[in-house]
C-alpha cells in the first residue's frame, strides 16, 4: 500500500497501484528533460510502458497558467495555487492511473519543485506543505544537483536567460543576470533544505549527460526491477563494443584532459561470463504481472 | 547584452524571501487595514445577492468608498474554471483548486489592495462557501480550512439561512434549471438535476450551520421579508463604521 504525505484525496484509493513512480527534480538548466528523453526510450525497451509528465502539462491548467504568466499581474499566491491546480489535475487524471495500470511514470519535477518555488516567494512552508500533504511517496527522487557556477554556461550559451528562471518577479531592479544568480541561489539553497527533509537521492548533474544517464539506469533498474538486478545477466556485456563506444564518446568531447578512465578500465580482460540464466535480460523483457 | 566570454562567478548572496504572507485565517485576522470588509454567505436562493446590493447602494449613497468581488470572478483564472465546466474536467479536488486560485487573485488584486486603502470590500460568497461545498464533496475540512489561509478575516460575515425548499421554490421560479455543478450533479448522487440539487444543498446547509459558532457568522433570517433584512444587515454594518470615518470620499 502506498503513503501519501499525510492527506488523501476523496475516493483515492492507496492499494492497486503496482506502477513506480520515479520523480526527477532538481533547478532549471540541470538537464531533467534531457535525461527524461534519454530514459523513456531505454525504459520502454526494456518492454515498460511509461508516462511522462512535467509542470503545466494538465490539460484543466496548462494553458490557463501560460496565458496568466504573459501578464505582470500574476500575484504570488494565485501562482502557488495555479501550480497547484495544474499539478492535482495531472497527479488524479495521468499519475495515478498510470500508476493503477503497472506504468513507469517519469515525473519531470514534483511537489518539491512547486514548494521550493512557493517557499522563495515567501509563502509559508507550512502552508504549502499542507496543500501537497495529499501527494503519493514517490519510489525514488533523484535530485540532478547543480552549482550555479557549472548552471550558467549552460544558460548564457544555450538558451539565454528566462524572465521566470531569473525570478524578474521576485528580484526587480536588477538586471536579468543578477537576478538569475540571486534566484537559482535561493531556489538551490531550498532544494537542498528539501533534499535533506525528503531524502533525496542527489546525483551530480555537472557531469556530462551520459555519465548522469548511466547512473541514473542503475538506480531506477534498482527499483523497477530489484530481482534483475541482483540475479546475473544472460549475455555478459561485448568489452569490445564498450570500448569502442567509449572511445568514439571520448574522442567527440574536445577539450577533455583527463584520461577516460572508464574507457582505460574496459581494456583489461572482460570477467568471465556468467552462468547462463533464460529468464534474465533479453527474452524476458515483456511488461511484469 | 555585452556578456564577456570568460564569465566571473563569484560567491552568490543568497536574499533572505520575503515575509511570508500567508497565514492562518486567525492570524490574519489580527490584521490593522484601514478598511472593513464585509461578505454574504448562503446557499443558492437565500437572497444574500439582493441584500449586498442593497447595502452597496446604501454604502455609496453615504459617501464611502466601495469595492465589490464576487466569487469565481478572477479574469486569470476564469478561463480555466470555465474550461473545467465545460468539459467536466473537475474533481472534488481540483474544483476546489481552481476555487482557491481564483479567490487568490482576487484577494491579491481586489481585496487586500483596496482594504491597504481604506476602502469597504463587499463580497459575494466567501472562504465559508468553499469550506461547504468542499465538504460537500468529500473535501477533508482541515485541508481546505489550510488551502484558504491566506484569506483576509472579514469585518462581519453575514449567513441568509433559509429553508431547503424555500431556496428551491425561489430558484424554480427564477431561473432555467439547475446548473451541473451547483446541483453537485458531478457527485453522482443522482440524476435528476431537482433532486441532486437538493441533496447537495442539503449537504451544503449542514456545513453552514456548523460553521456559525465556527467562524461567528452573523446569522440572518432570510424567511423575513426583504427590508427587514436589509436593516438589520445595515444596522450592523454600521457598528463597525464607527471609526471608519476617513473612509468618506467626498461626493
Amino acid at each position: 500500500m502506498r503513503q501519501t504525505y499525510g492527506k488523501q484525496l476523496p475516493g483515492m484509493r492507496l492499494t492497486d497501484l503496482p506502477g513506480k513512480l520515479i520523480v526527477i527534480e532538481g533547478t532549471d538548466g540541470a538537464g531533467r528533460s534531457t535525461q527524461i528523453n534519454l530514459l523513456k526510450p531505454w525504459l520502454e525497451e526494456l518492454g515498460h510502458a511509461v508516462l511522462d509528465t512535467g509542470m503545466t502539462r494538465s490539460r484543466l491548467a496548462g494553458d490557463g497558467i501560460r496565458r496568466a504568466k504573459e501578464h505582470n499581474n500574476l500575484g504570488r499566491v494565485t501562482q502557488s495555487l495555479f501550480y497547484a491546480t495544474d499539478f492535482i489535475d495531472r497527479f488524479e487524471k495521468e499519475i495515478v492511473p498510470a500508476l493503477r495500470a503497472g506504468f513507469v511514470v517519469l515525473t519531470d519535477r514534483y511537489i518539491y519543485s512547486l514548494m521550493a518555488r512557493a517557499i522563495v516567494r515567501g509563502m509559508d512552508p507550512a502552508w504549502i506543505r499542507s496543500i501537497y500533504s495529499v501527494a503519493l511517496k514517490p519510489d525514488a527522487v533523484f535530485y540532478l544537483r547543480i552549482a550555479i557556477e557549472q548552471l550558467l554556461p549552460r544558460v548564457v550559451f544555450s538558451r539565454g536567460f528566462d524572465y521566470w528562471e531569473s525570478g524578474m518577479d521576485l528580484f526587480p531592479g536588477q538586471d536579468i543576470y543578477e537576478g538569475f544568480c540571486s534566484y537559482q541561489a535561493t531556489l538551490l539553497a531550498e532544494f537542498d533544505r528539501l533534499a535533506e527533509e525528503y531524502k533525496f537521492e542527489i546525483v551530480d548533474a555537472s557531469a556530462d549527460a551520459r555519465t548522469v544517464c548511466a547512473h541514473l539506469k542503475k538506480k531506477i533498474l534498482e527499483i523497477i526491477d530489484p530481482v534483475r538486478v541482483e540475479a546475473p545477466a544472460a549475455k555478459p556485456p561485448d568489452p569490445f563494443a564498450e570500448l569502442l563506444a567509449d572511445k568514439i564518446f571520448a574522442n567527440l568531447k574536445c577539450g577533455t584532459k583527463e584520461p577516460d578512465h572508464r574507457a582505460a578500465h574496459s581494456l583489461l580482460p572482460p570477467p568471465p561470463p556468467p552462468p547462463h540464466d533464460p529468464h534474465a535480460r533479453g527474452n524476458g523483457s515483456g511488461p511484469r504481472v | 547584452m555585452g556578456i564577456s566570454t570568460s564569465i566571473h562567478v563569484g560567491p552568490f548572496e543568497i536574499l533572505s524571501p520575503p515575509k511570508p504572507s500567508v497565514s492562518s485565517v486567525q492570524r490574519y485576522g489580527q490584521h490593522n487595514l484601514p478598511g472593513r470588509l464585509f461578505v454574504v454567505e448562503g446557499i443558492d436562493g437565500s437572497g444574500k445577492s439582493t441584500q449586498l446590493s442593497l447595502l452597496h447602494k446604501w454604502l455609496e449613497a453615504r459617501g464611502y468608498g466601495v469595492v465589490f468581488s464576487e466569487w469565481n470572478s478572477s479574469p486569470l483564472v476564469k478561463d480555466t474554471t470555465r474550461l473545467g465546466k465545460k468539459k467536466k474536467l473537475l474533481t472534488p479536488a481540483t474544483f476546489s483548486l481552481v476555487h482557491a486560485t481564483d479567490f487568490a487573485d482576487r484577494t491579491e488584486h481586489s481585496i487586500l489592495p483596496f482594504l491597504k486603502a481604506g476602502a469597504i470590500v463587499l463580497c459575494d460568497r466567501y472562504i465559508y462557501t468553499a469550506f461547504a461545498r468542499d465538504a460537500a464533496r468529500g473535501m477533508d475540512g482541515d485541508w481546505v480550512r489550510d488551502l484558504y489561509g491566506f484569506a483576509v478575516k472579514p469585518t462581519a460575515a453575514f449567513y441568509f439561512r433559509v429553508p431547503l425548499e424555500t431556496a428551491i421554490g425561489r430558484l424554480v421560479g427564477a431561473r432555467d434549471g439547475f446548473k451541473y455543478y451547483e446541483a453537485g450533479l458531478d457527485l453522482g448522487l443522482t440524476l435528476d438535476a431537482e433532486d441532486s440539487f437538493r441533496l447537495f444543498q442539503g449537504r451544503i446547509l449542514e456545513e453552514y450551520e456548523s460553521m456559525i459558532p465556527e467562524f461567528g457568522l452573523t446569522v440572518i433570517d432570510a424567511t423575513m421579508p426583504v427590508e427587514k433584512q436589509q436593516e438589520q444587515v445595515r444596522q450592523i454594518v454600521q457598528s463597525h463604521l464607527a471609526n471608519a470615518k476617513e473612509l468618506r470620499v467626498q461626493p
